[in-house]
This record gives structure tokens, sequence and C-alpha cells, in this order.
């Protein structure tokens, strides 16, 4: 009986310094950097080959080997940690994390909520169906059940509702009109649908042309459809109001390109130079 | 078990008519089920010959043969005594359902390599997080249940709106309120103490309404003894009420901590690194995510598994002590 | 001259709009033992009841152990420390064994120290000579002997007064007379009792005074002798000849 009182206590105790624990902030996000001496970003572990856990289970990929060196080059340790992709995008991070290493596409909505101190590389976005599908190019795919990562820019991209204003990002047209759109929880996901067959769940998608090779290299039964139908920006994010970190950043992602980090990364993760839109 | 006939009647499973339904409608089932390209094509070559030229033919066959084996595997099991019946039936739908999983193909090198970091970090923190969460839970719901049953209209209130508010809305929602919402109000809560709150306030409300029938359920006459003999009302639930009521919480408290054991997957959206984000983690990168799911698939049937043999001990440790 | 230990005045009661208690006085001094009979529904359970106020009452005055119980009092687990009371279902804790459940209050509210309650426990349970249940639980003794249980856990508390009701309707017949006499050893202690009971022969054997209550009234009061062999009202004897006839 002893025991789970004190068992009860601590737990309350635990709880309690949760709630007092970070409860102030907002704004100096390099100076909290600095006094603890980390950078907390935060990323999903579901992306592969962007970030994903390796064999020894750690944290590790494109995204995770940039996010290393922006902490390398910031002075301090790095962290990660692993919202879901809409509780990153929807800001207001409260201190959280502080920094989004994510490909993060810097949509004007998200310029709302967020800022974009550098665009790192740009994936290229295709459409991907079924190996047996008929479907020869992106027209054909026009009123067919298609299918996105929710929340993402292809999911905004199907919906005619997606706005790129980065620099140096050649301009689009949307060419596909769905007749249905499906939603997932990750880029996985569409393609486990997509493999099930042709017209099975969906007829198509929309996804990172990484990561739809990288399914294909995995067996996945599925090929790709037309040429690219956007460049995506991919950028890093960070909660509103720090100009410093912001600048910062800015200053360390351009460092980065311009001494060749930023292109052996791309090239050791995907075999291919992102960092520029050819 | 219900309350049987002194009157034994035949086995349903040994009953003509029962026999012949069964052996029809397996048949049916299994010749439409289409086994031809499959490994009972194979045993039956020498009736059917070449399988994928056996067509309709080939299906009837394998589908009577094999209805033959399950009928006759159901009639003799009909004539077994009760826990024999229940020892092979367990094992025979095991064996159906390791079959099921062992068509997947599945790369179990990959999943030795995996399993001790899912129980390492995954099942320790989907434990960890319960058990603190359950805990929390039936303070909530022994105060919950006291306002409930008072007579002071705020606290019936309260708590009124409290279950009502917490068992209407799914659990998910909850879990988003709190660790997006509570930042709002200025307070900045980790993903482990948010997933905690939000178990602990959606089965708080849950176990209120067990807490509360339980209390109910102790005769007038202990109130009235207990107050006779000068008890006040702290001691006498402490003492008197809730030590009776507790053989009557346990067992359906213990189905919601089963319950909550699966629902803690849900605190996985906000990052908390339990089971379920781990079977959905680690099988990306190589495509591997059914060796990962149902590998974790099996980890929750055993922890419920284990969890219910806790609750019978439980429970039969109860009904022997009162009396 | 005995200060009453109960005193009733002009003490009406209603459920609702039910009449329950019309017009009730009565005492009860130090020593005095008493016996409330009366056909079911005539109130006699409500009256024994509203005197440690397990039933409210709103009309007239009830002043127990000279403290007067009304709805706002602070002090009603006082009085309830000085008013034992026995109750027709035992109400024995369950969950305790026959010892805690004498050790309890004692314990928990007089502050008694373990040992000197267990000394005491001990004691009355030799006094209501079942000293070798004591370590049994409740639901493992008879009818008989759990009444007698629950008459020693009151007594534990010294109270100064014993309220007995109907103690013994739940019991199969052959139990009742062990009860009864524990009840009347009790008496002959000289334990201030009121007891609310059919048992006749128990009357006619130690009760001061013999009350009879029809719907909701006290018809009568009167000593056992004169009650039983001459009763003033009709009501009165119409009673007695239902009960004795056999």
């Amino acid at each position: 009986m002893a025991c789970t009182r004190r068992a009860f206590t601590l737990a309350a105790a635990l709880t309690a310094a949760a709630f007092t624990a970070g409860a102030s902030l907002a704004g100096e996000a390099l100076d909290r950097i600095t006094s603890e001496n980390t950078l907390k970003v935060a990323t999903d572990a579901n992306w592969a080959p962007q970030s994903f856990l390796n064999d020894n289970n750690e944290m590790d990929g494109f995204d995770v080997d940039v996010a290393r060196e922006l902490a390398k080059r910031l002075g301090v340790e790095v962290e990660f940690v692993t919202p879901a992709w809409d509780i990153i995008t929807a800001g207001n991070w409260n201190g959280r994390w502080d920094v989004s290493v994510g490909s993060m596409t810097p949509t004007k909505a998200r310029t709302e909520v967020l800022e974009f101190p550098a665009v790192y590389y740009y994936t290229p976005a295709a459409a991907a169906v079924h190996k047996d599908s008929p479907a020869a190019n992106l027209a054909d795919l026009s009123g067919k059940k298609m299918g996105a990562t929710t929340a993402s820019v292809f999911e905004l991209y199907l919906q005619h509702d997606l706005t790129i204003d980065a620099a140096g990002v050649p301009s689009f047209e949307y060419q596909i009109e769905p007749g249905e759109l499906r939603s997932y929880k990750d880029s996985t996901a569409v393609m486990d649908d997509l493999r099930l067959g042709d017209g099975t769940r969906l007829d198509g998608m929309v996804g990172s042309l990484p990561a739809i090779l990288n399914g294909i290299e995995n067996n996945y039964p599925i090929k790709i459809v037309g040429d690219p139908v956007f460049y995506e920006p991919l950028a890093i994010a960070i909660d509103k109001g720090d100009a410093e970190l912001n600048a910062k950043l800015t200053t360390i992602v351009e460092d980065m390109r311009a001494d060749g980090t930023l292109s052996a990364l791309s090239e050791k993760w995907y075999g291919i130079d992102y960092t520029s839109t050819k | 078990m219900l309350y049987a006939d002194t009157v034994v009647s035949d086995p349903l499973v040994h009953k003509p008519k029962v026999i012949a339904a069964m052996l029809a409608a397996a048949a049916v089932f299994f010749t439409v089920l289409n086994l031809n390209g499959t490994v009972f094509g194979e045993l039956m070559r020498p009736v059917i010959g070449e399988p994928a030229e056996a067509g309709y033919y080939g299906q009837f066959a394998i589908g009577v043969v094999l209805a033959l084996l399950f009928t006759l595997n159901v009639v003799v099991i009909g004539f077994l005594k009760f826990r024999l019946q229940v020892v092979i039936v367990w094992l025979q739908l095991l064996c159906l359902f390791l079959a099921f999983f062992y068509g997947f193909n599945l790369d179990f090198e990959f999943i030795r390599k995996k399993v001790w970091f899912m129980v390492s970090q995954g099942v320790f923190t989907t434990l960890y997080v319960s058990a603190i969460s359950i805990a929390l839970a039936s303070v909530l719901a022994i105060i919950g249940a006291v306002a409930k049953l008072s007579s002071n209209g705020f606290a019936y209130a309260i708590a009124s709106f409290y279950t009502s508010f917490f068992r209407g809305l799914p659990l998910l929602m909850q879990v988003y309120l709190i660790y997006l919402g509570l930042p709002q109000l200025g307070y900045v809560i980790d993903a482990v103490p948010a997933g905690i709150l939000a178990l602990t306030l959606c089965y708080g409300a849950y176990m209120t309404e067990i807490f509360r029938a339980g209390i109910q359920s102790i005769p007038k006459g202990q109130w009235e003894a207990s107050r006779s003999l000068g008890f006040k009302f702290g001691l006498t639930m402490r003492r008197i009420i809730l030590p009776q009521s507790l053989p009557l919480i346990i067992p359906p408290t213990g189905n919601q901590f089963i319950a909550m054991l699966k629902d803690s997957s849900l605190v996985s959206v906000i990052g908390v690194w339990e089971l379920m984000f781990l079977a959905r983690t680690l099988g990306n990168k190589t495509f591997q995510h059914m060796e990962m799911l149902i590998t974790a698939a099996l980890i929750y049937w055993m922890l419920s598994m284990c969890l219910e043999l806790i609750q019978g001990r439980i429970e039969r440790h109860f009904r022997t002590k009162s009396h | 001259m005995n200060k009453p230990v109960i005193e009733m005045r002009g003490v009406n009661k209603w459920y609702g709009t039910y009449h329950a208690l019309r017009n009730v006085n009565f005492t009860v001094s130090k020593g005095d033992k008493i016996v409330i009979c009366g056909p079911s529904g005539s109130g006699k359970s409500t009256l024994i009841r509203t005197l440690n106020w397990l039933e409210s009452h709103q009309e007239g005055e009830i002043t127990v152990d000279g403290i007067r119980l009304h709805e706002k009092m602070k002090d009603i687990d006082k009085v309830r420390m000085e008013v034992g009371m026995v109750f027709q279902h035992f109400n024995l804790f369950p969950h305790l064994s026959v010892l805690e459940n004498l050790m309890a209050a004692p314990m928990w509210v007089r502050g008694v120290a373990e040992a000197e309650a267990r000394e005491t426990a001990m004691k009355y349970l030799e006094r209501v000579r079942i000293p070798e249940q004591a370590d049994k639980f409740p639901g493992q003794l008879s009818g008989g002997q759990q009444q007698r249980v629950a008459i020693a856990r009151s007594l534990c508390m010294n109270p100064k007064v014993m309220l007995f009701d109907e103690p013994t309707s739940a019991l199969d017949p052959e139990m009742v007379s062990e009860v009864l006499d524990t009840m009347v050893e009790l008496a002959q202690d000289g334990m201030t009792m009121v007891c609310v009971t059919h048992e006749m022969g128990f009357a006619k054997a130690v009760a001061d005074r013999v009350i009879f209550m029809d719907a909701g009234e006290i018809i009568e009061e009167n000593d056992p002798v004169q009650f039983f062999e001459n009763p003033q009202s009709e009501r009165t004897r119409t009673f007695l000849s239902q009960i004795l006839q056999h």
C-alpha cells in the first residue's frame, strides 16, 4: 500500500514537473539553443531516404545528415523529435523544438505560421501508376482515383491549390484533373495501396520522385508517368519570431551549398545532385 | 458458464442435418475459394491432373476433399471432453492464424534484428505510459464517482460535464487538443506527459462510471452501520465502502487497462516512440512494414494475455478473501 | 432523580406527504429497558432510527445524552459514539474479520491503541460467547452468531444506551434464543436499552415499559404486567390477540 502511494506521488510529481517545465519562451530560439547547447530538430521518422530509423535504430537519412551538419556549424549537439507532420506544419511550436529539417515546401500558407531561412534542395514531384496501368502520359490520369500524402504539396497540386514562390523554381501548370482524391498518412501508405493492383484502390499517385524511385528499387510494382509535374523547393523551417536564428541558418546553408557539402550529401543519399534545378 | 440443464442432448455437431449442412457449406466455400493454384492443388495432382488446367473440376474436387476433412475434424472434436475441446480448437485456430502470417513471406532475420528494440523501447514506453495513466485515471475516477453521487450541485455538475465531454470525444482528438491546445493557454507540455494526460482524462471519465457503480452496489446498511458507530464520511469511504467495492471495480478496470494498452498507440501521433510508432517506422526504409506490424501485433496480443492472467489472479484473490 | 438519556417531545416526521411520526413524546432514563412494538408500518423502526438521527425529524425536539439533534449540528458523531445500534440485518463489515469489526470503531473513532482495542474486543466476544470465532469473517458465521458479533461491536464503544431495531426478525427460529439470551444478560447488567421487537417473552422478562405504536402514534405506554394483562386501548388488544393467539 505504501509502495503504491509512493508511485502515485511520483507520477503526480512527474506530471506537475512536465507542466511547469518549458512553460515560457517563444522568440529567443537562438538563446535557447546556445544555453541548452542542443539543436532540437523536428523530423519524420517514417520518410526514407530523407529521414528514417536505420539498422542501429538511430535516425538517419539526407535530412538527418543536413540537420547534423547545421548543429555542427552552430557548435551545438543535435536532438531529434518526431511529431506528426501536420503538427510540425501547423506552426506554434512553443519552443518544443527549434527547427524543422524535413524537406518542407515553403508554400504561401505555411509562411503565415513559419519562417523559411533557406531552401536546401529541390525535388522533382512525379506521378506514378501501377506497372500494369495503360496510362502513358499525365493527361491519362485525369478523372482517375489519385492518392497523395495528406496536407502535402502533392495533395495541394492535385487540388490545384499549390503556390510555390521560392526563388529559382521553374513555373508549372496543373496537368492532372483527378476524378477522386484520396489522402494518406505518408507516401509509403500511398504506394502500399497502389501496389495492390491497377485501380484496385488507386489508379495513380503524385509524390516525390526520390521516394517513388526508392519504392521501385524495393520492388514496388509501380512506374513513373511523364516528366516531373513540378519542382518542389525544400526548405528548413523555424517558428516565427527569431530573425537572428533565421539569418544564421541562411548563412550556414549558403556556406554548405558553396563548399559542396550539400551536393555531397545529396549524392550520398540520392545518387543525384538535387541541390539545384538542373 | 451458463447455467446448464441436467438433461444433456447430443452435441449440435453430431446431428445429421447439421453435419450435412456443414459439409455442403464448406464444400461450396472451398470450391468458390479456387485453391487450384495452391499447395492443395499440388497434393491433389494424382486425382485432378495438372492443377493449372483442372478448372472447375479441380476446384470442386479440392473443395469436397477439404470440406470432408473439415467436417470430420469438427465431428471428432465433438466427441471430446470440454477441456480437451478447448485446447484443440485453440491450437487449430492458432495454426491457421500463423499460417496466414506465414503466407506473407516474412523476413524473419529482420524481425529477429528489430524485436529487441521494439520491446526495450516500444513495449517499455507503452507499458509505463499506460500504467501511469491508469493509476492517475483511478484517482480521478474515485473523485468523479464521489462527486457524481454527492448531493452537491456543483460537484455533480462538474463531474457529469467532465464524463460527458471526455466520453463524447474521440481519444485521438483529445490527444491533439491537449498537445496543441494547452500551449495556447501558456502551458507547453512534452509529448509523453500530454499523452498521459489525454489517456488519464479519457479513461478517468469511463472509470468514473465503473467506480460509481461499484460504490452504489454496497448496501445502505454498510453506510448506516458505519454512521451509527460515529465514522465520518471520509473514513467510511476509505475503510468500509471502497474496500468492499474493489472486487466489483477491479474486473472492468482490468479491461480498461487492456484497452488502454492498445489506445496508447494513439499518442504516437505526437511523436512518442511507443510500440505502434516503432511498428510503423522501423520497417520503413526497407519497406518491411508487414514484418514489423505483425511482430507488434503479436507483442500486443501477448501483453494482453499476460494482463488477462494477472487480472484473473487478482479476481480470484478477492473472491476467496471476502468470506 | 435520574437525568433522562433520551427525551422526545412533540416529534413529527413526514416522508413527503406521508405522516410517519405523529406527536411522539417519550423519555428514557439511565438503566431503563424499553420495548417498542406495533404492526408493520406503524413507525416503530422510524422512531428508533431518529434516536441516533439515521433518520431526521421535522418537528419537535429530540435530546440524546444532553445534546439536541438538529440538521445543522456539527457533533452528531459524538452522539452516535454514545448510542450503540443493532440492526435487523446485522450490517457487519464483510471484508473485515470478526475481531477487526470489533476493533474498528474504538481505534478509528476513539483513537484507542490497538492492543487495548483487541483486549476490549476479546472481552466482549467472550461476553457474547463466541471468542473462538475472532479470526473468522462474518460470512462464515451463522445468523445468530453474526448478530451477537454486531451486539459486541456496539458494546466495544462503551455506549450509554443501546438501540435494537428488530434484532431477531431476520434470524432462523432456532437462533432467536441465543440472541435474546445475550440481550437479557445485557439488561441484567444494567444497560439502558430501547428495543423494537415482537418477542413478547423478552418484553415480559426484562422491559420496564412497553410502548405500542400504530400509524405513527404512541397508542399506549405501560409497564409490562399492565400492558399484557390489562391493555387500555382497543387497538392494543387487537394487536396482542393477533400476535399471541398461537
